[in-house]
């Protein structure tokens, strides 16, 4: 069932690329959420109720449903654009992305260390880079918020890589910085947009003293 | 054997009129017999061509072996335990050329009238047959690896739908050859046929110069090449029946699905931009290859299971 879930999460990967709708970068990162929450729980080797209550809280709740639902506020608040384009053609990412799942998934032949496990490994491997793209290429700092998001769901698979299960405390602590990052990345882009009255991050590079 | 090819052909007759039909039926409207395009092709037949002085002996062939190589990858579909007239090792190569040299002598015509207009929807109609080539590729490489066959009778007749993943690869198969019939076969999102401006126009511009006979066979071919793709989509989705007049029953609604479907997708959905339409192809690509890596672990050829 997680091998399903894992390929299925690497699909999102491939639609965040193909689609350029801000509404569906929020709706990508909710799937991503609930996506993670399941592969989670189906890792949970004895199911015990604080862990449950966190992974919970950490996936479903937050990654699904706080995250996607305050991305949408700042979206509407900012009156962004429903079009977000990227300055390399969706047609080049695509290629990109793929080839960075196949050599991901081909870079697994390579490991043999019985610490990492590769089903969580190669994929969230392919979502860290595909996150890092995902900032390059766009120029907003809502996207660029998106990709950080993306990058965080790769973290989290990859935590689930090496570790198995973390500890209850850091679980604690990466949600809360999460959450943080994202409130103040929204604070930021408010504040940006009242300046500039565009959210384009080319404006930053002219700032001075 | 030749009982596959004579329900393919009759679902070919009436596939275009039950789409007309749930589109007329959706927008409200009565709409015609799901028999009409077949008396609208008969009426075709009986009329001569009208040839351009421009154009020259490729325009005249071309519809004709436009037609054929259609037929001929008829021939190649099994239906279930029924295999087809011809059945060899690799036969689905020759299946995705015979498509292909049928489209090329198309576009070959096309740019034979000298009309700008067609030459484009030529251009058109190549790019997106090449970048859909792929994605078809790609599933039916992932069927061979994971049934160690590579004939379409052999391939569907060993696939076993067993562990989660192989649902998950046997949807996400069916979901490609769904919009990979959709592109070959020139309909939403990426070719409208209702469209009227040339300009916009993929497919439909490139038949604009057929009259009379030519026409009819063109248009039996489209109806045929939608049959070829719904037996396909038929032989991924449905295990395998003992009886042949199951398989039968079986096979004529899946068709009537997929005409049904190909009817309301073209009612509800808009057509692409033309600038979005490569990159909405090769994301079928991407899916594919999503696909081809879930074979290769259900195969142990990536290990991911530790």
């Amino acid at each position: 069932m997680v091998i399903v879930l894992i390929v299925l999460f690497a699909a999102t990967l491939i639609y965040f690329f193909l689609s350029e709708r801000v509404a569906n970068f929020i709706w990508l990162l909710s799937v991503q959420g609930a996506l993670l929450f399941g592969i989670a729980f189906n890792n949970l080797i004895h199911i015990k109720t604080l862990e449950l209550i966190v992974i919970l809280l950490e996936t479903l709740i937050v990654k699904a449903i706080v995250i996607p639902w305050f991305l949408n506020r700042l979206r509407h608040k900012n009156q962004l654009k429903r079009v977000h384009e990227s300055k390399v053609p969706v047609f080049y990412s695509l290629i990109l992305i793929s080839a960075v799942l196949i050599g991901c998934f081909l870079m697994s032949y390579t490991i043999d260390n019985e610490v990492i496990q590769l089903r969580f490994f190669t994929v969230a491997l392919a979502t860290v880079i595909g996150g890092m793209y995902f900032i390059v290429i766009h120029k907003n700092i809502f996207s660029h918020l998106v990709g950080f998001l993306i990058i965080e769901n790769g973290a989290f698979l990859l935590s689930l890589a090496v570790g198995g299960e973390m500890p209850f405390l850091v679980s604690l602590a990466v949600l809360l910085d999460v959450l943080i990052a994202v409130l103040v990345i929204g604070v930021f882009m408010n504040k940006v947009k009242d300046t500039f009255d565009t959210i384009s991050a080319s404006n930053l590079s002219q700032l001075k003293d | 054997m030749i009982l596959n090819s004579l329900v393919i052909i009759l679902v070919s007759l009436v596939f275009p009129g039950v789409i007309a039909l749930t589109k007329a039926k959706i927008a409200g409207r009565k709409g015609a017999s799901v028999l009409q395009p077949f008396f609208d092709n008969i009426r075709l037949f009986r009329k001569g061509n009208v040839f351009s002085t421009t154009t020259s002996w490729i325009f005249q062939v071309a519809p004709v072996i436009y037609f054929s190589t259609i037929f001929m990858a008829l021939l190649f579909i099994p239906i279930g335990k029924q295999p087809a007239i011809f059945s060899f090792e690799g036969d689905f190569v020759l299946f995705a050329y015979l498509l292909a040299f049928g489209k090329f002598m198309m576009i070959a015509a096309a740019m034979d009238t000298g009309s700008g207009f067609e030459g484009m929807g030529a251009n058109r109609e190549a790019f997106y047959s090449l970048l859909v080539e792929p994605a078809f590729f790609i599933v039916i490489a992932s069927m061979a690896l994971l049934t160690n066959h590579t004939s379409f009778y052999d391939l569907f007749n060993n696939l076993h739908i067993e562990s989660q993943l192989s649902y998950l690869i046997a949807i996400l198969s069916v979901y490609i050859f769904l919009w990979i019939a959709m592109v070959e076969n020139s309909r939403l999102p990426v070719d409208d046929p209702k469209t009227h401006l040339e300009l916009t126009m993929v497919h439909e511009v490139m038949v604009l110069d057929f009259s009379g006979f030519d026409l009819a066979l063109i248009q039996l071919a489209n109806g045929l090449k939608f049959a070829i793709y719904g037996a396909l989509i038929f032989n991924f989705v449905l295990p395998m029946q003992d009886y042949f007049a199951a398989q039968l029953v079986f096979f004529f609604m899946v068709e009537f699905i997929f005409a049904i479907s190909v009817g309301a997708l073209e009612s509800f959905r808009a057509r692409n931009k033309m600038a979005k339409n490569a990159q909405w192809i090769i994301s079928l690509t991407a899916l594919a290859i999503l696909g081809f890596l879930s074979v290769l672990i259900i195969t142990g050829k990536i290990i991911l299971m530790n």
